[in-house]
């Protein structure tokens, strides 16, 4: 009998069957088993064998014999029932039962008392004795096991049903993520929940005019509220992406969006969404609350702080004109990242600001994929727990390093200076004495349009020299003047002798290929030049 | 400064000698010297030996001095161009627009003085 309380889940079964057992080895007329209710402390009647039935019977705590053993937790022997005072004469008065004698053990496992089994009247008038009571008491012990891990195995069970509730709610998170991409493609994240959902995502899609847009954000708070306020988010994003290209705009969308549905109870979100534009390398970014992304390039890091409070708070914090960062990556890569990694503890210690930089700047030189997984398994080595969920999302320029990139505010006395640097990368790369006259009177000349023309007085200029494979040298120009019309940049007629406009013809003679390309958002004009060399 | 002028008379004649690199900087400058001398009814002649680097601002200066003595029937000319120069000039097909002298000597001859 021990054995099947020990191994027994349906106990209402086991205890009937039990008590029955019991009584008949005794000699009972009349046997019951009473559990303590773990919530209001009552002793309730949980099976019972004899001519009554008090299934169901409650009795206040301390309440009749069955009371006074479970809160003395010691087995008892009543041989006069009417003589006790704890004896509930009103249960005999109710039921007809005559009650003589008691045999009452507690059922406790480790001094918790859950309960207590009860027979009544020695058959044949007959008393219980002390051999009895040794025997009831070792079957209250096992009864009380039973108890114990039939409770343990029902909460077992309920664990497991949210467990894979759980699992399928995370297996949906995860196909939310981005697919995985060819090698080359340009931007990757990592998603490393700490618990099955995350309250973090990335994600990043392809535009039709081959930009790509892409977003980090941070649900605040852990856990399955989170988690599906983090789901709402990316799919906002995902969604609005398709149709809306300034980043600024679409995270204040995706705020007007949250804050006018979502209940969020004092959730909110840092966001910070992109545009990539890989023809020229740059990076259109609106940053809300969110940990500034840093942007590594030779061996520097420069922080892009929020300009926004996070979303999901107030619709007028997020203004469709907040502020977005124009970012030249040149050759250089932008990390994204959730606060895991800069409160990610190493050796008792926060990571912090310069952790972070210092463990992107020692993984730099891996692809893009390996590198991502390195600082994961840095920060959460397989087999540990981390705190909080690590998400690490990364844009890189795929064009490659270039010889030169500088970005300078364009004036008249800036240009000697801007020639001689010019001149030098060219010269290093050991183009002959004509070929970097051509590429410096070039660039010279294409400033000179974009201070004239483009900006009528001063403004930034963002210039990127690189080689395009061995044998052809290209130059990129971009400015935030407002956009000019290429149709009216003409190389002038040579014929007609007059001072000016001979800048752009200068350009179109030196170089092989002068053109203006589409502008790459937030700036206003792009003027690609190339020059074939030897 | 990352160029300089200097201007010697002789007779009728302001001798007006560049040096370094000519450029958006400095080519209203240029511009300013070349037209006051032919303002005062002067013959010029620019003196291009020095000339490392000249942008089509600095080109556009000359061409502008050159205009303006043509309408008034006074000398403009240049001398002892540097190759730097010379490769521009060409670029603009203007080496066959300017009057184009080897030497200072030279253009001093052509200008009478």
């Amino acid at each position: 009998m021990s054995l099947e309380f020990a191994s027994t889940r349906d106990l209402q079964g086991t205890f009937q069957r039990g008590l029955k057992r019991v009584a008949a080895f005794i000699e009972a007329e009349a046997a019951s088993l009473f559990l303590v209710d773990e919530e209001t402390g009552d002793l309730v009647c949980q099976a019972c064998v004899g001519p009554v039935d008090i299934t169901g019977l409650r009795l206040a705590p301390g309440q009749g014999v069955v009371g006074r053993v479970v809160e003395q937790n010691v087995a008892t022997i009543v041989k006069d029932a009417r003589s006790d005072p704890y004896f509930g004469a009103h249960v005999d008065a109710k039921t007809g039962f005559s009650t003589r004698s008691i045999l009452c053990a507690p059922l406790s496992v480790r001094g918790q008392r859950l309960g207590a089994i009860e027979l009544i009247n020695k058959t044949g008038d007959g008393l219980f004795h002390p051999g009895d009571r040794q025997l009831l008491r070792a079957l209250g012990a096992s009864a009380g096991l039973a108890v114990v891990n039939a409770r343990l195995s029902k909460a077992m069970v309920e664990q497991e049903r949210m467990a894979r509730e759980l699992e399928l709610a995370a297996e949906i998170q995860r196909a939310m993520l981005p697919p995985l991409m060819p090698d080359d493609f340009p931007i990757s994240g990592i998603n490393h929940p700490a618990h099955e959902v995350s309250g973090d995502f990335f994600d990043f899609l392809k535009l039709p005019d081959g930009r790509i847009a892409f977003a980090i954000g941070d649900v605040s708070g852990k856990g399955f509220n989170a988690s599906v306020l983090m789901t709402k988010t990316s799919s906002l994003f995902r969604c609005l992406a398709k149709s809306e290209r300034r980043p600024g705009r679409l995270l204040s969308m995706i705020n007007a969006e949250l804050c006018e549905t979502a209940a969020n109870g004092g959730m909110f979100v840092t966001m910070a969404a992109g545009v990539l534009d890989p023809a020229t390398g740059s990076v259109l970014l609106a940053n809300a609350g969110h940990e500034p992304p840093l942007l590594h390039r030779d061996d520097s890091f420069t922080a892009f702080p929020a300009t926004v409070p996070p979303l999901g708070i107030n619709v007028d914090l997020v203004p469709p004109s907040m502020p977005e960062t124009w970012i030249a990556l040149a050759g250089g890569c932008l990390y994204l990242f959730t606060d895991g990694l800069t409160e990610a503890r190493c050796q008792g210690k926060m990571l912090g600001d310069e952790g972070v930089r210092r463990l992107l700047a020692e993984n730099a030189g891996l692809a893009i994929r390996d590198r991502l997984a390195a600082v994961v398994d840095w920060l959460a080595p397989p087999g540990s727990s981390p705190r909080d969920d690590l998400t690490l999302l990364v844009v890189e320029d795929r064009r490659g390093k270039p010889l030169l990139a500088t970005r300078f505010e364009v004036t008249p006395d800036c240009l000697y200076e801007l020639r001689h640097k010019v001149g030098a990368v060219v010269r290093a790369i050991g183009c002959n004495k004509d070929l970097v006259t051509d590429v410096v009177s070039a660039v010279d000349e294409a400033c000179q349009n974009i201070i004239r023309h483009g900006y009528r007085g001063t403004g930034e200029i963002v210039l990127e020299i690189r080689r395009n494979g061995p044998r052809q040298l290209e130059v990129q120009l971009i400015d935030f003047a407002p956009p000019v019309d290429p149709a009216k940049i003409k190389p002038r007629c040579l014929d007609d002798v007059r001072p000016g406009g001979l800048g752009t013809h200068f350009m179109r003679t030196v170089m092989d290929e002068v053109v203006f390309m589409p502008p790459p958002m937030g700036a206003g004009n792009f003027l690609k030049m190339t020059k074939a060399i030897r | 400064m990352n160029a300089r002028f200097s201007t010697r008379r002789v007779a009728k004649t302001a001798v007006v000698a560049l040096q370094g690199e000519i450029d958006l900087q400095n080519s209203p400058e240029l511009r300013k010297e070349l037209l006051g001398w032919l303002a005062e009814r002067q013959n010029v002649v620019v003196d291009l030996s020095g000339v490392d680097y000249i942008d089509s601002s600095g080109i556009a200066s000359l061409v502008e001095a050159y205009q303006t003595a043509r309408h008034q029937g006074g000398h403009f000319s240049l001398a002892a161009v540097s190759p730097a120069a010379l490769r521009v000039l060409k670029l603009a097909r203007l080496d066959e627009v300017f009057i184009i002298h080897q030497t200072i000597e030279q253009a001093l001859k052509g200008t009478g003085d």
